[in-house]
């Protein structure tokens, strides 16, 4: 576990090795898409967020609920997926346990994500943007959840990656898709009647959906949605897992 | 590779029928059809071995070299043993920590700084940061590599990414040090430290498995070696007896080459040889001299006319490079009349002075005169010993003391 940590240090810097403002742009990314998605949302488009107050602004906090969770859950996937396959260098010539590859490289999505998540929220409750920062615990434990999650499909992605390397071109073309079909910049309320139960049949939506019911009143916490997240997080991390030890042993064959 | 006698030191690496295919994947679809059957369980991949059957004892203390061709599979081998790769076929057991250098910088990121990639190392060796930072200094001054600790690894030469993989692996003083012809790539002064660090590193009890193309090297450091050909153990034991077969094997393969049935004396003419043995064997299956034993060569001539044959014994390398020649001629002794038509002659080189190798001894059946060549016979036979001296013939010499 100590070498987990090392690697998840380790790919953090990484990512920011050479860059002026480092750790910074974790930040500063999300921040330019949410702006761009803010103006074209509240002012060309003219749309407001669901909910009674229907300023310009509250769009804002909207958005940031989908956007940084969307993020980290798609950033941890197409990331791992090449993880080992870009490490076959090191697979080559040291042994390492190679699932600490996955893991680090999804979690440190998460976490710089995750802080600009956070952090994102706490400036927006300090601009009086009527977001409950008391329910942030929660959320970030639901955050936790939505780790499981996109780690299931790390797992699975990446070990299919080694075989089969057109998996990284496709999702390139999917995961826009993905965003588009799950509940990120917009609501489940803006679907035409008959399509708003699909929303349910993809795994992410959930997340954005709770993340808004928890911190800006937006419907109701119902028990039986959060536990068939609970199993839907596990399942995934359970399949994951069991496709990546079976094919674990022939990486090296392969790559 | 169990030691000569028996050894009680405990076992550390022991490999059981041992054996690696990997995968015939020529276009894309076979990977995806090789990723089904090994979700569904099934390891029927079709697939080329490269190592099979190996067979490994190495207890603690002692000192293996592999050796063998380019593609005999010691680096896989080695990487099976590491657990880098999965083994086909048979099962491996290592226990205590094990220091690997496999082929240049083992596990280095390019783009980090020799320090951090230090730290990296050391946390793959299951080192504790504390533990690390008291080794810092040490790994800095024996890699010896200056203000370049400080760059990205991508601005090394090899010899540096060498330099520094080494003074890793020499701080963290594994129970078992394994390394792929690494020496090869580092300068005079630093192969010299390596070796010297080895040396030093077996006579306190570590244990070493080495991959080298250098004999030198091999012979100084293991006690032991196996020669891997086509991915099987062609011989193993005494490290002298495996390199000394190892080079034969390629003086040999050398020495295939140009035909040696260029000179075919034609039979039934005057003088023919019926017999030749050598050390009282007549197959032509390839002798075994000690060195500085006896070579003992017997050989009959049939004379058609029953005139006195004139018979030569030369000594080549398996290259053709002539070491030795004589013939009764040059001596003035005669061939013993058997009958009328039969002669016999005997030589016996004592205190054979070749040094270990292989060679041919060749055998000539001339006229009278000692001008026309009329049959020759060729045998091989293989000089062995555990000398470092180079060279062919050990030359008689002394030591001048000055003073």
């Amino acid at each position: 576990m100590a070498l987990a940590v090392h690697f998840v240090r380790r790919e953090m810097r990484s990512r920011y090795l050479g860059s002026l403002s480092g750790g910074l742009w974790a930040l500063l990314q999300p921040l330019a898409q949410l702006a761009i998605y803010g103006f074209v949302w509240a002012y060309v488009f003219n749309m407001r967020a669901p909910g009674g107050n229907a300023t310009p602004a509250s769009v804002v906090p909207f958005l940031a609920l989908g956007v940084w969770p969307w993020n980290a859950f798609s950033e941890a996937i197409v990331r791992s997926t090449t993880v080992i396959q870009d490490n076959a260098g090191l697979i080559g010539k040291v042994a390492l346990p190679r699932w600490i590859l996955v893991f680090s490289t999804a979690a440190s999505s998460f976490l710089l994500n995750g802080l600009g998540f956070c952090a994102i929220l706490v400036l927006l409750s300090l601009l009086r943007m009527q977001i409950d920062i008391v329910w942030l615990p929660v959320v970030l434990l639901v955050f936790v959840q939505m780790f499981v999650l996109a780690l299931g499909f790390a797992f699975l992605f990446s070990a299919i990656q080694v075989f089969v390397r057109d998996l990284s071109q496709v999702l390139a073309q999917l995961m826009p898709l993905w965003m588009f079909m799950s509940p990120v910049l917009y609501a489940r309320e803006y679907l035409p009647a008959q399509y708003r139960g699909w929303l349910d049949l993809n795994p992410f939506t959930y997340y954005p959906e709770f993340f808004r019911t928890m911190l800006l009143g937006l419907g109701e916490v119902h028990a039986a949605p959060m536990i068939v997240a609970t199993i839907v997080a596990l399942a995934m991390l359970g399949i994951g897992l069991a496709v990546f030890r079976r094919l674990d042993p022939r990486f090296e064959d392969f790559l | 590779m169990s030691a000569q006698g028996v050894s009680d030191a405990p076992l550390l690496v022991s490999a059981n029928g041992l054996g690696k295919s990997y995968p015939k994947v020529f276009r894309p679809r076979d990977r995806l059809q090789a990723m089904g059957k090994l979700l569904l369980g099934r390891n029927d991949v079709a697939s080329v071995p490269v190592l099979r059957d190996i067979n490994l004892r190495v207890r603690r203390g002692e000192s293996l070299g592999l050796i063998g061709e380019n593609g005999a599979g010691k680096s896989t081998l080695l990487k099976l043993l590491t657990g880098v790769l999965t083994p086909t076929t048979g099962s491996v057991e290592v226990r205590g920590r094990i220091g690997a250098l496999l082929e240049l910088g083992a596990g280095f990121n390019v783009e980090y700084s020799g320090r951090d990639n230090i730290a990296m190392s050391a946390a793959l060796y299951g080192l504790g940061a504390d533990e690390m930072e008291s080794k810092l200094p040490q790994i800095i001054a024996f890699a010896d590599i200056g203000r370049y600790i400080d760059e990205p690894v991508k601005h090394y030469s090899s010899g540096m990414v060498v330099r520094l993989g080494f003074a890793i692996v020499a701080a963290l003083r594994p129970d078992l040090l394994i390394t792929d012809e690494v020496l090869a790539v580092g300068d005079e002064s630093f192969q010299k430290k390596c070796v010297r660090w080895m040396e030093d590193y077996l006579d306190q009890g570590g244990t070493l498995i080495l991959v080298s193309h250098s004999m030198y090297h091999i012979q100084k450091l293991c006690r032991q070696a196996c020669w891997l050909r086509d991915g099987a153990v062609a011989a193993a034991g005494d490290v002298f007896h495996v390199t000394q077969d190892y080079l034969a094997y390629h003086e040999r393969k050398l020495a295939a080459k140009p035909a040696t049935e260029a000179h075919k004396a034609t039979k039934d003419l005057e003088f023919s040889l019926t017999e030749v043995s050598v050390n009282g064997a007549t197959l032509t299956t390839p002798v075994m001299v000690e060195q500085g034993g006896t070579l003992a060569v017997d050989a009959r001539v049939h004379s058609r006319d029953g005139r006195e044959p004139v018979i030569a014994f030369g000594i080549l390398r398996l290259d053709g490079t002539p070491v030795y020649g004589v013939s009764t001629e040059m001596d003035q002794v005669h061939a013993i009349r058997e009958s009328t038509h039969e002669y016999r002659i005997a030589i016996s080189f004592a205190d054979l002075a070749l040094l270990p190798g292989s060679f041919v001894l060749r055998v000539m059946a001339m006229d009278t005169e000692a001008v026309r060549l009329f049959d020759l016979s060729e045998r091989e036979f293989t000089v062995r010993g555990s000398t470092r001296e180079s060279g062919v013939v050990r030359l008689s010499h002394s030591w001048i003391e000055i003073g």
